[in-house]
């Protein structure tokens, strides 16, 4: 598919992962930032402003042949998961809501590609016997959609599995080998035709052949999990974890595109090539060097995620997640600003009004694309945040599927 | 350094990959008969290249040209393929047109292709690319389907050949990566569905209508 070509849509990944923690310095520094753009902050505010009240993207430019393909909102599914009500605060420490269950919106988007091959999976509480650790997943598959529906249905409990059997403490070595272990599980899987297509979901494309394997089907992994005090991102390919933190974009992962330096050194080490083709591309044909499955790109293509353990602070105010439909037309900066206006123009979440009726959201044509996700009272501010940046990508021409998961991370609201 | 084409002249592919595997040959001491080898000597024009892909099967040739002759149905065994419909002719007769859609993730939408030959006798089938959203530009191949000598049961050789462009920005050695990874995994499909099909066919009545077209 040709790169969308957009000055500032795409946000160069970070050639290093982020430091667990920011700063003194740093913090000040991006303090000042903050404060001297704040007018471009409002000038982006006001677009924002604009951008909502106008509804849908206006219609595609006639002499754009891809982009005059029709669009197509076939499965939209914006949701919020309830704040538990709260207990008493007994704990004069502890923040004033529990963080019990997490707030966050989910959206998916077909967009302009002819099928939806993305799938969301959000798990409060995944961890059997352990409480606060919530788990979020945004998987981009290409060939075929079932590769990314086994992710979405078994890459949690597989997670949750890993880390019982690690007795992970949280330490960042843990989290690294619990992480790999699961992706490496779901890879092997995926290769299985039989056993990466649950029974219950309606049948895809390579059901009818019922080949033997199924090596040409893969999906991109981006996956965390959040605790009350740590964020813990696995990614394989080229979707994107970015945290906001006192509105400054840290990215939690680093795309795994197939010219990233230490990437093509590594495909060249295993006797592969990255060939220009559409842009980079392995062997000339997949333009990720990491996902679960693509077994006929091995060992090239890898599922070995990238992990980092990112200590929360009083300053982080959400993590995304998005398919790299969202990424290739909005950078970081531009998402963490959009985030940061929906929750200032719907105030700190205010646990009373959740039970009002008016601000119940219902799911629109069930959950095929996202599971996991409650629909019951929504966190109104999660919820705008996904379904804006999904239009922004929509109206920035995206050629692709469109997934984001906001998750609210502000403590002491 | 871009790719500068001095061959003049037609000259026949020189390197044969059997099973994945790269072996100094032509077609014609592959063990295919001489009067089939013949289809897989393409004439390459400068600025072109071609590859010549073998797979074995343990199988029948007739199961294995069942699927390879369907002009309207590559979808049978080729995985990048999400659906084709014929455009002209009943894609049994030479000069049938049909238009695929490809998969996502790969670098193509669609490809329009006509059938060149297709021989049943001689279990050959021929088609050309005349167009579409890709970069392989006077794409030409050719598959033929052959008896192999095995003292263990029925074994079928497969050997794809092409010849095509090189795309401007791409050497000829990129071309061929590219293309021969896709026939591959092609003709990996192929021996796949092929052995599962006869598999699911054994224990019925030998010599299934269900295996033929």
């Amino acid at each position: 598919m040709a790169e969308i070509c957009c000055e500032e849509a795409k946000s160069t990944p970070a050639t290093a992962v982020a430091a667990a923690s920011v700063s003194a310095t740093a913090a000040a520094a991006a303090a000042v930032a903050v404060a001297s753009s704040a007018l471009e902050r409002r000038r982006r505010r006001l677009e924002m402003r604009r951008f909502r009240v106008a509804g849908d993207p206006e219609a595609p430019v006639a002499e754009d042949v891809r982009a005059a393909k029709r669009q197509r909102l076939a499965r939209t599914l914006s949701s919020t998961c309830p704040d538990a009500g709260s207990g008493s605060g007994s704990d004069s420490d502890r923040p004033a809501l529990p963080e019990r269950l997490p707030r966050y919106g989910v959206t998916s988007v077909c967009g302009r590609r002819r099928e939806m091959e993305d799938t969301v999976s959000v798990r409060p509480d995944f961890v059997p016997g352990t409480s606060k650790q919530h788990f979020f997943g945004v998987f981009d598959g290409h060939g075929c959609s079932h590769v990314a529906t086994m992710c979405q249905n078994m890459m949690h409990e597989v997670v949750a599995d890993e880390h019982r059997k690690a007795d992970c403490s949280g330490e960042e070595t843990a989290w690294k080998a619990v992480m790999e272990r699961s992706f490496a599980r779901l890879d092997e899987q995926a290769a299985s035709w039989a056993t990466s297509r649950s029974r219950d979901e309606p049948s895809c494309r390579c059901e009818q052949q019922k080949p033997l394997r199924c090596d040409h089907v893969g999906s991109t992994a981006v996956v965390a999990v959040v605790s009350p005090t740590h964020v813990v991102v696995a990614n394989a390919g080229d979707s994107r974890a970015v945290l906001s933190r006192a509105g400054v974009p840290v990215p939690l992962s680093v795309d795994h595109k197939p010219d990233r330096p230490d990437e093509l050194a590594r495909i060249k080490a295993a006797g592969g090539r990255v060939i220009y083709w559409d842009g980079a591309r392995v062997l000339g044909v997949l333009a990720m060097s990491r996902a679960i499955g693509d077994g006929y790109l091995k060992p090239f293509v890898s599922s070995e995620p990238e992990v980092t353990v990112t200590e929360r602070t009083d300053d982080d105010e959400c993590l995304i997640l998005a398919s790299d439909g969202l990424w290739d037309v909005v950078t970081n900066e531009m998402a963490c600003e959009v985030v940061r206006a929906c929750f200032h123009s719907n105030g700190p979440p205010a646990p009373a009004a959740r039970a009002n009726g008016a601000a119940l959201r219902a799911a629109e044509n069930g959950s095929a694309a996202a599971k996991g996700v409650s629909v019951e009272d929504s966190d109104k501010a999660c919820s705008d945040a996904a379904m804006l940046l999904a239009k922004l990508a929509l109206a920035r021409r995206s050629a692709d599927n469109v997934s984001v998961v906001v998750v609210d991370l502000r403590r002491g609201i | 350094m871009p790719y500068a084409a001095t061959r003049t002249s037609p000259q026949q592919h020189s390197r044969v990959a059997s099973n994945g595997r790269a072996v100094a040959a032509c077609a014609g001491h592959a063990g295919v008969p001489d009067e089939v080898a013949r289809h897989h000597e393409h004439a390459v024009a400068a600025g072109q290249c071609c590859s010549v892909m073998v797979q074995s099967i343990a199988a029948p040739a007739d199961a294995v040209w069942s699927l390879v002759r369907r002009f309207d149905q590559p979808q049978g065994y080729k995985r990048f393929i999400r659906s084709c419909h014929l455009v002209d002719g009943d894609g049994v007769e030479v000069g049938s047109v049909r238009e695929l859609l490809v998969v996502s993730g790969l670098p193509a939408e669609n490809s329009r292709e006509r059938l060149e030959i297709r021989d049943d006798e001689r279990r050959v089938i021929s088609f050309r690319i005349l167009g579409g959203d890709h970069r392989l530009a006077n794409y030409r191949s050719v598959t033929t389907v052959h008896e192999a000598a095995s003292e263990g049961g029925p074994l079928t050789m497969v050997v794809e050949s092409y010849v095509v462009d090189v795309p401007p920005g791409n050497t000829v050695e990129e071309t061929r990566i590219f293309v021969d990874t896709i026939v591959r995994c092609n003709l990996q499909s192929l021996e796949d569905t092929v052995i599962r099909q006869q598999a699911m066919a054994a224990p019925a009545a030998p010599h299934n209508d269900h295996n033929h077209s």
